[in-house]
C-alpha cells in the first residue's frame, strides 16, 4: 500500500509538469504576446518592461526560471493589475472557491447517495420515480440555465433568500445556499443514478442473499453490508465530479457574484492578464489532481480485490 | 471479385422446416428501440429540431441580425405588434408620471400598494395596475394627459404608422456603352467607387478620400477599443502599423464594403422620399417588393415593410432583434457544433484508437500515455485559455473543443480493436492479403460501430452544453451570431424585469438536451440491451 501511494505521488509529478510546461507556451506563442497592446511604446520603456518581466531572455531560460519561481510558490507578477502579484489575488480568492464548492460537493454526496438508497430499496414505487425525475433533470438541465432560475424564483420573485454576495455583504450563509444547491444539482443527479443502480446490483449478489438468509434485520443489511460494496461505483465517480465543480464553480461564480478564483478567472482572460491565468490554471491543476489522489486511495481502501503493483 | 458474386437467395429452414431469417444488429435494435416511447418521443423532438435548425434561412421569420433600437426589449405577444407594445410602454411611463403629478387620481390604499410595490422593486407590477387604471379612467372620461404628454402619444402613433425598412437587396448598374446590366456587388472596388462617384456627380478623389478617411476611422475605433488609454501620438503610429499590415487587398476589400454601404444607404434615401409621398397619397400597400430605377444607370431590388407591424412572438432582446429569430439560429449554430464536434472527435478518436490498438507495442504505450496524461487535465480550462488567447469566434470554439474531447473514444476503440484483433475473420483477411489498413476500417472499425454510435449521441448534449458554457461566459460565440449559451448569458442580467429573454432559450435547449439524453439511452438500450437500468 504504502509503495502504492509512493508511485502515485511520483505519478502525479509528470502530470503537473505538463500542465505547466502546456499553460507556459500557449501564452508565450500568443499572437503578439504579452504587451502587444503597448508596442508603440518608447524604446526605453519597452525596454525596461522587458527586462522587468524578464522578457528579454531566451525562452528556455524564461522556462527555467518560471518552473523555478513556482517550485518556490511564486506564481510571479500580474500583467494587468501592477500593484500585486499573482499569489496575492489567488491567496484573497481561493478559500471562497473552496467554501462554495466543498458545500457543493457534501450536497450532492449527502442527498444524491440517500436519494439513490431510498429509490432502490423502494424500486418502481413512486419515491424511486420522484428522485430518478429529478436525476434525469439534473443531468439534462444545464448548470447555466439551472442557476438563474434558482435565482429568479428563490432570490427574486419568493424573496427567501439573497440575489448574491457572498458572507461579507452581511446576510452571512444564507448567501451561500443558492449557489451551493445549482452547483451540486448535477452532480447530485448523476450520485443518485449511480448509487441506485449499484444498490440494486449489490442487493442481488449473493453475499446479501446469505445475510437475509440468516435473519439479518434489513437496516443493518443495506447499510452494513450492501452500502459498502455499492459505494465503489461512486467513490470512482468523485473524480471527475470534482473536475466538473471546478469548471461549474466558474459559472456559479459568476452569476451569484461570489469574489472567489472562478470570477477572476474570467475576468483575467477578458483582460489578457496571462500570468493570472496561467496561475489559476496551475492552482485548479494542482486541486484536481491532489483531488484524483485522495480518491484513489480511498477506491484502494475500500475495495480489498484490488492489488497494487 | 468472386467474393461479391451474388448467390441465389434461399429460404433458411430450421429442423421443425420453418423460414428462419437473418436479423442484422442495426435491425434488431431498431426493434428494441421503437418500443422504447421516451426514446422515440425524443428520436421524434431531435428530428423537429434539425429540421427547424436546418431550414432556419427558409422560414418566415425575422432576420436575427437586425438591429431595431426602437424595439428594445419587447415583451413576448401573439396578437400585438411592435408598434401597440412601443405605445404601451410609452404609455406606461406617462402614466406613471400623471401618478406621480398628481393627476391621475387613485385611492389611498392603492397608492400605498404602489408604494410597496416600488420599494420591492416590483416595476412590471406598478406598470400594469397604473395601465389600466389609466386607460379605464381615460375611457370613462375622468383623465386626459397634459398637452405636452398628448402630442408626445401623437408623434410616436405617427411614427408607428407610418415608418417604413427599406431593405436594398441587389443594385444592378447598366453600362451605358453595352447596355448590359450588372450586379454591383460583384464588381470591383474601383467601379464601385467610379459609379458612386457618377452618382452623386463628383469628382472621383472626393469618394476615394472620404472612404480612406472613413476607413481610418474605422480602424483607428478597432485600435482604441483594444488599447484603451494611449495617447493620441501612440494611437497614430498604431493606426499606421495597422493600416499597413493591411495591405493593398485589404483596403480594396475595406473599401468595398464601405462603398456598397454607402451606396446602399445613398439609394435607400431616394427611394425613401418616394415612398413617403406614396404613403400620404395612399397609394401603396405594404408589404413592397420591387425593382426600382434611381436613374437611367442605377436599378435597385427591394423589400420595404412597415416597421413597426412585426410581430416579436417571443419578445426581443436588448438592441431590438428577435428573440424566436435568435432561439432558431442560435439552436442551429449549437446542434451544428454538437453534431460537426462530435463527428470530428469521433473520428480522430477511431484513427488514433484504432492505430494504438492494432499496432500494440511501444505505438500503443505513448499513445495511451498520452490520453492518460490528458484526461488528468481539467481541459475546460485549457480550453478557455485557448478562446481566451487565440479569439472568439465558432471555428476556434470548435477546434478546442473538439481537440480535447476524442480521448473516450480513442480508449475505446483501441478496447474493441484489442478485443477482435486474433477473431478468425481478421485471421481470415489478413490469410488473404488484405493490407493492414483494410483490415482496421473495413472489418475492425465496422464491428465496434454499435458501441461508438452509442457514445456518440451520448455525447452530442455534451459537447452542446459544453459550447453553451463557453458561450455563456462569453468566451464563445459572439454577436450579431447566437447560441443557446450566450442567448442565456445575455438574459442573466435583468432577468426580473425582461424574463422572457431567459426563459424561453432556456426551455428551448432543456428540451433538445432532454430528447437527446432520452434517445441516447434509448439507443444505447436497444443496442446492448444487457446495460439497462445502468447509468
Amino acid at each position: 500500500m504504502t509503495k502504492y501511494i509512493v508511485n502515485r505521488l511520483l505519478g502525479m509529478i509528470p502530470t503537473l509538469l505538463i500542465i505547466i510546461t502546456l499553460s507556459f507556451f500557449i501564452v508565450r506563442i500568443a499572437p503578439g504576446g504579452p504587451f502587444a497592446s503597448e508596442r508603440k511604446l518608447p524604446e526605453v520603456v519597452e525596454r525596461n518592461i522587458n527586462a522587468k518581466y524578464h522578457l528579454d531572455e531566451p525562452l528556455i531560460q524564461q522556462y527555467g526560471r518560471y518552473m523555478f519561481d513556482i517550485l518556490r510558490g511564486d506564481l510571479g507578477p500580474s500583467f494587468k493589475y501592477k500593484d500585486y502579484d499573482v499569489n496575492y489575488y489567488i491567496a484573497n480568492s481561493l478559500p471562497k472557491s473552496i467554501v462554495l464548492g466543498s458545500y457543493a460537493m457534501l450536497l450532492a454526496l449527502v442527498f444524491g447517495i440517500s436519494a439513490g438508497i431510498i429509490a432502490a430499496i423502494r424500486q418502481n414505487t413512486w419515491l424511486d420515480y420522484l428522485s430518478m425525475g429529478v436525476a434525469v433533470i439534473g443531468i439534462s438541465v444545464p448548470l447555466f440555465v439551472i442557476a438563474p432560475v434558482l435565482q429568479l424564483i428563490f432570490a427574486m420573485k419568493l424573496k427567501w433568500l439573497p440575489t448574491s454576495g457572498w458572507y461579507t455583504t452581511g446576510e452571512g450563509w444564507k448567501t451561500v445556499i443558492l449557489p451551493a444547491v445549482s452547483l451540486s444539482f448535477a452532480y447530485f443527479a448523476n450520485i443518485a443514478r449511480l448509487t441506485r443502480s449499484s444498490m440494486l446490483e449489490t442487493l442481488r449478489s449473493d453475499y446479501i442473499r446469505t445475510a437475509k438468509a440468516k435473519g439479518m434485520k434489513n437496516t443493518t443489511i443495506i447499510f452494513k453490508h450492501a452500502m459498502k460494496g455499492a459505494m465503489l461505483p461512486i467513490v470512482s465517480y468523485l473524480g471527475p465530479a470534482f473536475a466538473g465543480i471546478i469548471t461549474g464553480s466558474i459559472v456559479v461564480e459568476q452569476i451569484f457574484r461570489v469574489p472567489g478564483l472562478g470570477k477572476f478567472f474570467v475576468q483575467s482572460s477578458f483582460n489578457r492578464d496571462y500570468t493570472l491565468i496561467v496561475g489559476v490554471v496551475i492552482v485548479y491543476s494542482a486541486i484536481l489532481i491532489v483531488m484524483n489522489f485522495v480518491v484513489d486511495i480511498i477506491y484502494a481502501q475500500l475495495d480489498p480485490r484490488i492489488t497494487y503493483k | 471479385m468472386f467474393l461479391k458474386r451474388k448467390q441465389p437467395k434461399e429460404a433458411a429452414l430450421n429442423e421443425f422446416a420453418q423460414v428462419v431469417e437473418g436479423n442484422s444488429l442495426g435491425k434488431d435494435a431498431w426493434k428494441r428501440l421503437k418500443k422504447n416511447k421516451m426514446a422515440v418521443l425524443g428520436m421524434i423532438i431531435v428530428a423537429i429540431y434539425s429540421i427547424l435548425a436546418a431550414s432556419a434561412m427558409f422560414l418566415p421569420i425575422n432576420p436575427y441580425d437586425q438591429i431595431i433600437l426602437d424595439h428594445q426589449h419587447l415583451r413576448p405577444s401573439f396578437n400585438k405588434t411592435a408598434g401597440d407594445l412601443m405605445m404601451e410602454t410609452k404609455l406606461d411611463d406617462l402614466y406613471f408620471k400623471a401618478w406621480r403629478a398628481g393627476s391621475l387620481v387613485v385611492t389611498e390604499a392603492e397608492s400605498q400598494k404602489i408604494e410597496e410595490w416600488i420599494s420591492l422593486n416590483e416595476t412590471n407590477k406598478v406598470w400594469n395596475f397604473l395601465y389600466t387604471e389609466g386607460e379605464a379612467q381615460r375611457q370613462a372620461g375622468t383623465f386626459t394627459f397634459s398637452s405636452a404628454d398628448q402630442r408626445t402619444i401623437d408623434r410616436l402613433q405617427e411614427k408607428i404608422d407610418t415608418e417604413f425598412l427599406i431593405n436594398v437587396d441587389k443594385m444592378f448598374y447598366t453600362d451605358p456603352e453595352t447596355g448590359k446590366s450588372k450586379n454591383i456587388a460583384r464588381m470591383n472596388f474601383l467601379d464601385i467607387q467610379r459609379i458612386y462617384a457618377e452618382y452623386l456627380g463628383v469628382e472621383e478623389s472626393v469618394i476615394s478620400d472620404q472612404i480612406q478617411n472613413e476607413i481610418r476611422s474605422q480602424v483607428l475605433n478597432t485600435v482604441k477599443s483594444a488599447t484603451p488609454d494611449l495617447t493620441a501620438e501612440e494611437y497614430e503610429a498604431n493606426l499606421e502599423l495597422e493600416l499597413q499590415s493591411l495591405g493593398e487587398k485589404g483596403m480594396a476589400s475595406l473599401g468595398k464594403t464601405n462603398l456598397l454601404v454607402s451606396l446602399k444607404t445613398a439609394i435607400s434615401r431616394s427611394i425613401e422620399r418616394g415612398l413617403k409621398q406614396e404613403i400620404k397619397d395612399d397609394k401603396t400597400q405594404f408589404p413592397i417588393n420591387r425593382e426600382v430605377t434611381v436613374n437611367e444607370l442605377l436599378s435597385a431590388d427591394i423589400t420595404a415593410d412597415l416597421k413597426h407591424e412585426r410581430h416579436y412572438y417571443l419578445g426581443t432582446d436588448y438592441s431590438g432583434r428577435d428573440m424566436l429569430s435568435r432561439i432558431i439560429y442560435g439552436g442551429q449554430v449549437s446542434i451544428a457544433i454538437g453534431l460537426v464536434g462530435t463527428i470530428t472527435s469521433v473520428l480522430i478518436g477511431i484513427v488514433l484508437g484504432a492505430i494504438a490498438g492494432y499496432a500494440g507495442g511501444k505505438i500503443d504505450f505513448f499513445l495511451m500515455r498520452f490520453v492518460d496524461i490528458m484526461y488528468g487535465l481539467p481541459y475546460m480550462l485549457l480550453v478557455i485559455i485557448f478562446m481566451a488567447i487565440f479569439g472568439r469566434n465558432i471555428m476556434n470554439l470548435f477546434v478546442a473543443l473538439a481537440m480535447v474531447s476524442w480521448l473516450t473514444v480513442a480508449r475505446m476503440v483501441r478496447g474493441q480493436i484489442m478485443s477482435l484483433k486474433n477473431s478468425e475473420y481478421v485471421e481470415a483477411a489478413r490469410s488473404m492479403g488484405a493490407s493492414t489498413g483494410r483490415i482496421i476500417f473495413r472489418h475492425m472499425v465496422p464491428n465496434s460501430l454499435s458501441v461508438i454510435i452509442v457514445y456518440s449521441t451520448l455525447r452530442v448534449p455534451a459537447f452542446i452544453m459544453q459550447e453553451s458554457f463557453l458561450s455563456f461566459l462569453g468566451l464563445g460565440v459572439q454577436a450579431p451570431y447566437a447560441s443557446w449559451g450566450s442567448l442565456v448569458g445575455d438574459a442573466v442580467n435583468g432577468m426580473t424585469l425582461y424574463p422572457w429573454k431567459l426563459v424561453f432559450p432556456a426551455i428551448a435547449m432543456t428540451i433538445f438536451l432532454f430528447a437527446m439524453n432520452f434517445f441516447g439511452d434509448g439507443l444505447r438500450d436497444a443496442f446492448d440491451p444487457q446495460s439497462k437500468n445502468q447509468l
